[in-house]
């Protein structure tokens, strides 16, 4: 695939709990920070891509779609398009497919995805029962008690039975993104765990432990996505877009044909294949988590961990700040915080700030190439997305 | 969202769903497919996903099959399963190649491993009158 285009801008504010930090607040924030980042100014933005609201206002919802961030930021008349796309935790790799073809194809120049959602405030309770609704089919699966975590257990239980994966590996994922997040200043979580730790936590549904999954956060993050030979003027720094591939596999987990991989060995072939890059050509990896089985299933199918398993890998400490294949920098939802679709903008985030060499203490030196992962609501779609400091 | 305590969800059938609910509340476990390509469909749904034929049909099924993962839901369900716990929920391969959401029940249930032989079974939900295939370890 020829780059045509290229990440050229990033903004985050802190995830956690900031009860008296509005959404708008955060979104004009980090917006404002990625278009700063780039350098450029509020009416180079020919699109405005927001992320859907889930927990925050009905009415900021729908403020995002009926433009408020170009009347906010300066971008009235000078914006083409407003209009949201929506994928879950799939969301980063999604806008980042969407916003890639519109500059791809020439409709627009510059285009600003933004993500913003208050999950902090959501009572523990309040937050099972709306993921006992959210992807799981009202008629087929929800009277028989099921929901988001015994869809990620199932996955889970049936990836350890086909690989031999250990409960205890399960916790090292959680060791990683904690080891991590003690170096983000906008995580949630910034305390190192041990696996011992991890595994005193009883069960909520097996295999699934408490740090083994993610809490809920208020959050923001913004990128900025430019045409290629745009780029390069841009910023010192652009971040090519060298591959995209994802498959949608199921609306019911139910009827998941390969629970324990889903798709991500058919996307990860794609995606090298397009980026003409192999296994030891990536230098970070930015994959999604919300449970720590899900960065296993793309380090596998990645082929990432020199023919091992990818538990025993992470578990022997690869993936840790120093390791050979750092994943997760930003300590992912499980330690920076679970923000909803936003989990999966914030790890684009990342994935640039990474290339751009513009990731504080958690700077992977010299890295040229990285892969990042997404899925959405029950782990309906799997996306693998390869960017470079290089074009091609 | 809504402060409301969620109930308990109960299946609302379809037009093209009742004859699986109708063939439940009998014991009976029966599975769709198309008359055109002979696709089984599951979960029921309106058209064939293989060919998009309306022209569906229903086949007993025997009601067995395999454990294909699972889950003990030990703590923390949503609220209208508080209390009721833990219980298993399970993905099921039938024999005949289709898969469904269920739980396993029966005294040996929390012992269930993936690759297990499983047997259909029935639970009314009470006070309604639809009754959910539920499964059973077997052997
Ligand atoms: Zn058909």
């Amino acid at each position: 695939m020829k780059s045509t285009a290229a990440i050229v801008g990033t903004g985050e504010v802190p995830t956690g709990n900031y009860p008296n930090r509005t959404e708008a607040e955060a979104a004009v924030t980090a917006c404002r920070q990625a278009i700063l980042d780039a350098g450029l100014s509020p009416r180079d933005i020919e699109a405005v891509m927001p992320v859907g609201v889930v927990m925050g206002s009905r009415h900021f919802n729908t403020d995002l779609i009926f433009s408020r961030l170009c009347e906010e930021l300066g971008m009235l008349r000078s914006v083409k398009l407003n209009a949201q796309v929506m994928a879950g935790g799939a969301s980063g790799s999604a806008t980042l497919k969407v916003a890639y073809a519109l500059v791809a194809s020439g409709a627009v120049r510059n285009v600003l995805v933004v993500h913003s959602d208050k999950f902090g405030s959501t009572t523990m309770q309040q937050g099972i029962d709306l993921f006992a609704t959210l992807g799981i089919s009202e008629e087929w699966e929800a009277p028989y008690g099921h929901n988001a975590n015994t869809a990620v257990a199932l996955i889970t239980q049936r990836y350890m039975h086909e690989t031999g994966t250990t409960e205890e590996e399960l916790a090292a994922v959680a060791v990683s993104m904690r080891q991590w997040g003690a170096l983000n200043p906008n995580a949630m979580f910034r305390k190192p765990i041990t696996v011992e730790e991890v595994m005193r936590g009883d069960h909520v549904c097996t295999p699934l432990r408490p740090k083994t999954m993610s809490l809920w956060a208020d959050g923001a993050s913004a990128y900025i996505v430019a045409r290629a030979e745009d780029a390069r003027h841009i910023t010192p720094t652009p971040v090519y877009v060298r591959g995209m591939a994802s498959l949608v596999t199921h609306y019911s987990v139910s009827q998941e044909a390969n629970l324990a991989f889903l798709a991500f060995p058919e996307v990860a072939k794609e995606a090298y294949a397009q980026a003409g890059l192999g296994p030891k050509d990536i230098h970070v990896a930015e994959f999604y988590d919300a449970y720590s089985v899900m960065p296993l299933l793309a380090m596998d199918a990645m082929n990432l961990c020199d023919g091992d398993r990818a538990g025993r890998f992470i578990a022997a400490g690869h993936t840790l700040p120093g390791g050979k294949l750092p994943m997760t920098t930003t300590g992912g939802a499980i330690a920076q915080g679970h923000t909803g679709a936003g989990v999966g903008v914030s790890l684009v985030v990342e994935t640039a700030r990474q290339l751009m060499d513009k990731a504080g203490d958690r700077q992977v030196k010299d890295a040229v190439n990285a892969a990042e992962s997404g899925s959405g609501g029950t782990w309906m779609d799997s996306h693998i997305s390869i960017l470079s400091r290089e074009a091609r | 969202m809504s402060d409301q305590p969620m109930s308990r969800p109960v299946p609302k059938p379809t037009a093209w769903s009742q004859p699986y609910w109708d063939a439940a509340r009998e014991e009976r476990l029966v599975i769709q497919h198309c008359n055109q390509c002979a696709t089984k469909i599951m979960n029921p749904k309106q058209y064939c996903p293989s060919c998009l034929s309306d022209d569906l049909g229903w086949s007993e099924s025997d009601g067995q099959g395999t454990v294909y993962s699972f889950s003990i839901q030990k703590r923390s369900p949503a609220s209208p399963f508080v209390g009721k716990g833990p219980y298993v929920v399970a993905v099921i391969r039938l024999n005949s190649g289709v898969q469904l959401l269920s739980n396993i029940v029966g005294e040996r249930a929390f012992d269930v491993q993936c690759g297990d032989a499983v047997r259909v079974a029935f639970e009314p939900i009470p006070g309604t009158d639809i009754t959910l295939p539920v499964f059973t370890l077997v052997g």
